[in-house]
C-alpha cells in the first residue's frame, strides 16, 4: 500500500485574490515514521496544454528527520505565505495555468510519492474560443 | 478523450510512462558513455600521432575534433544529468529562483519579483510619443519575411536556372533530356512563385508608409480605458484602416527533434474602422480614439515555453496593394496587483 498524503487548504472554495495569504495543513499516514527520508512542500504553478510544460515555485520547505524535535515527519505542519501578484490561474485555448500546494515524500529506499491540492488566484474567466475549422464544420 | 488520434501531435495527458529515477540514471549512463568514448578516441588518436602511425594530415584533425566533441558533450551531459536526479523538479525550481534573487544589480529583478511571469514594459515606455505619452515599437515580421522570401528566392532560383542550362545544352546537342527538362520546368515555375511573393513583400515593406501608434499609459490594466492615437503615412487610396486589440496565446513544444511554436489569437475588440479614404504624400491619416481593455482580461504571461500577450493591430487593405497588418504589442498588468514594499 502506498503512503497517503493529506493536504488541506484553510480556505474551503480555495480561491484567492493576488497578495493574499494562503494557509495549509499537510499530514502523511500509512508510512514508518524511520522510512521517511524528507519531506518538501511547495506553493507552485505550472502550465498545461500544448506547450511544453513550465513551472515556478513560489513558496519551498524541505524538511528532513533531523529538522523535527522527534524526528517523526508524518505529524501535521502548517504553513502560511503570501501568493503573488502573478501569473493568476488561466484556462485558456492554449496555455493553461495552474496553481496548487504539492506535497513529495522522500523514502529511504530512493522512492518518492506527491499529491497536489489545486486551488485558484485570481477569477480570470476560461476562455470561450472556437478554433476556425470547429466553427466552420459546425 | 481526443476524437482521433494524431500521430505527430503532442502528448497529452501524465507527461511520464516510466520511473523518473531510471530515466535519470539512464541519461546519466549514456552520457557517461559518450564521454568515455571520445576520452578513449582521443587518446588514440594523440597516440598513433606520438608513435609516427599518422601525420597532421586533415583525418588526425576529424577524429580529434570528433573525439573533443564527444567528451565535452558527454562530460557536460554527464554533469548536468547527475545534478538533476537527486533533486525533485520543485526543489531545483526553488534553487533557480534563489539564484535569481541574487542578481541585485539590475532593475529587473525587482520587477520580476513584484510581477513574476509579466513581461518587462521598458522596451515599450522608452520612445516618448508627439500626441500621447508613448509611441509603440511594432514587431517587425514584414521584414523578417521579405528576408526569408529574398534568401528563399534567391537560392531557388540559382538551382532553376543551373537545371534550365544544362536542359538547353541537351537540346542543342540533340540529345533532349525529358526528365532534366521537367525538373527543371517544376523548378523554375516555383522560383516565379517565389520571386511573386519576394516582390509583394517588397512592395508591402517598402512601398506603404510607415505606420506609428500611441499610446497614453503603460502598463495596461483591465477595465480601464486609455487613449490611443493612429498615424498612417504613404500614397494610398485606402478601402479599410481597422485598429483592434488581440490577444494571443503561444505554446512551445517539441516535436521529435524539432522545437515548434505554435500562436493562436483568442480574442480580438476591434478599436475602430474607417472604410474608403485617400491618404496624400504630406496629408497622413491620423486618427485619436479611446481604447477600453476588457474587464475579465488575463494578464500578459511569458513563462519560458508558454505565453499569452496582447498587441495593437493595424489592418490596411488599399487598392493595388497587398494587405498590410503591422503589429504593436503592449502589456497588461493583474488588476489587483499590490506592489511588496521593496
Amino acid at each position: 500500500m502506498d503512503p497517503l498524503i493529506s493536504i488541506r487548504i484553510l480556505r474551503p472554495e480555495r480561491v484567492f485574490q493576488p497578495h493574499e495569504m494562503l494557509a495549509c495543513e499537510y499530514q502523511l499516514d500509512a508510512v514508518d515514521a524511520a522510512e521517511l527520508a524528507a519531506v518538501e512542500a511547495s506553493v507552485m504553478w505550472y502550465t498545461v496544454g500544448k506547450g511544453d510544460e513550465d513551472l515556478s515555485v513560489h513558496y519551498f520547505e524541505r524538511r528532513t528527520p533531523g529538522d523535527v524535535v522527534d524526528g517523526d515527519l508524518r505529524s501535521l505542519r502548517r504553513f502560511e505565505c503570501q501568493l503573488p501578484n502573478s501569473p493568476l490561474s488561466y484556462d485558456g485555448f492554449l496555455v493553461k495555468i495552474c496553481w496548487c500546494v504539492r506535497v513529495r515524500m522522500f523514502l529511504k529506499g530512493g522512492r518518492d510519492f506527491a499529491q497536489d491540492v489545486p486551488f485558484r488566484i485570481g477569477d480570470v474567466p476560461r476562455v470561450q474560443f472556437t478554433p476556425p475549422e470547429e466553427a466552420a464544420a459546425e | 478523450m481526443a476524437r482521433l488520434f494524431r500521430l505527430w501531435e503532442k502528448k497529452r495527458g501524465d507527461r511520464r510512462t516510466g520511473s523518473r529515477l531510471l530515466g535519470g540514471l539512464g541519461e546519466v549512463l549514456f552520457a557517461g558513455s559518450l564521454f568515455l568514448l571520445g576520452v578513449a578516441l582521443l587518446t588514440n588518436t594523440i597516440a598513433s600521432r606520438v608513435h609516427g602511425e599518422v601525420g597532421y594530415g586533415f583525418g588526425f584533425w576529424v577524429l580529434a575534433l570528433v573525439s573533443i566533441s564527444l567528451t565535452i558533450l558527454g562530460g557536460t551531459g554527464f554533469v548536468l544529468g547527475v545534478l538533476q536526479v537527486g533533486a525533485s523538479r520543485e526543489r531545483r525550481s526553488a534553487l533557480a529562483k534563489r539564484a535569481q534573487k541574487m542578481d541585485l544589480l539590475h532593475e529587473a529583478p525587482r520587477q520580476r519579483d513584484q510581477f513574476p511571469t509579466v513581461p518587462h514594459d521598458a522596451s515599450l515606455t522608452n520612445s516618448p510619443g508627439t500626441t500621447l505619452a508613448f509611441r509603440l515599437p511594432t514587431t517587425n515580421y514584414s521584414a523578417v519575411r521579405l528576408a526569408a522570401s529574398t534568401i528563399f528566392s534567391l537560392l531557388w532560383n540559382a538551382i532553376a536556372v543551373v537545371l534550365l542550362a544544362l536542359a538547353a545544352n541537351r537540346w542543342l546537342a540533340g540529345h533532349p533530356d525529358w526528365v532534366l527538362t521537367a525538373s527543371a520546368l517544376i523548378f523554375v515555375t516555383v522560383g516565379a512563385g517565389a520571386v511573386t511573393y519576394f516582390i509583394r513583400q517588397m512592395l508591402v515593406h517598402t512601398g506603404i508608409g510607415p505606420t506609428h501608434v500611441e499610446i497614453s499609459a503603460l502598463p495596461l490594466y483591465p477595465g480601464q480605458s486609455y487613449d490611443v492615437f493612429v498615424y498612417q503615412a504613404g500614397r494610398l487610396e485606402v478601402t479599410r484602416l481597422t485598429l483592434a486589440l488581440v490577444c494571443e496565446e503561444e505554446a512551445t513544444f517539441h516535436q521529435g527533434t524539432d522545437v515548434r511554436t505554435e500562436r493562436q489569437p483568442i480574442a480580438e475588440y476591434v478599436i475602430f474602422s474607417r472604410d474608403d479614404f485617400r491618404i496624400e504624400p504630406g496629408a497622413a491619416f491620423e486618427h485619436q480614439c479611446q481604447l477600453q481593455i476588457p474587464e475579465s482580461a488575463m494578464h500578459s504571461f511569458q513563462s519560458t515555453h508558454n505565453a499569452v500577450s496582447w498587441k495593437l493591430v493595424v489592418r490596411l487593405d488599399a487598392v493595388s496593394w497587398p494587405p498590410c497588418e503591422r503589429s504593436f504589442p503592449v502589456v497588461v498588468h493583474p488588476l489587483a496587483s499590490v506592489v511588496p514594499s521593496a
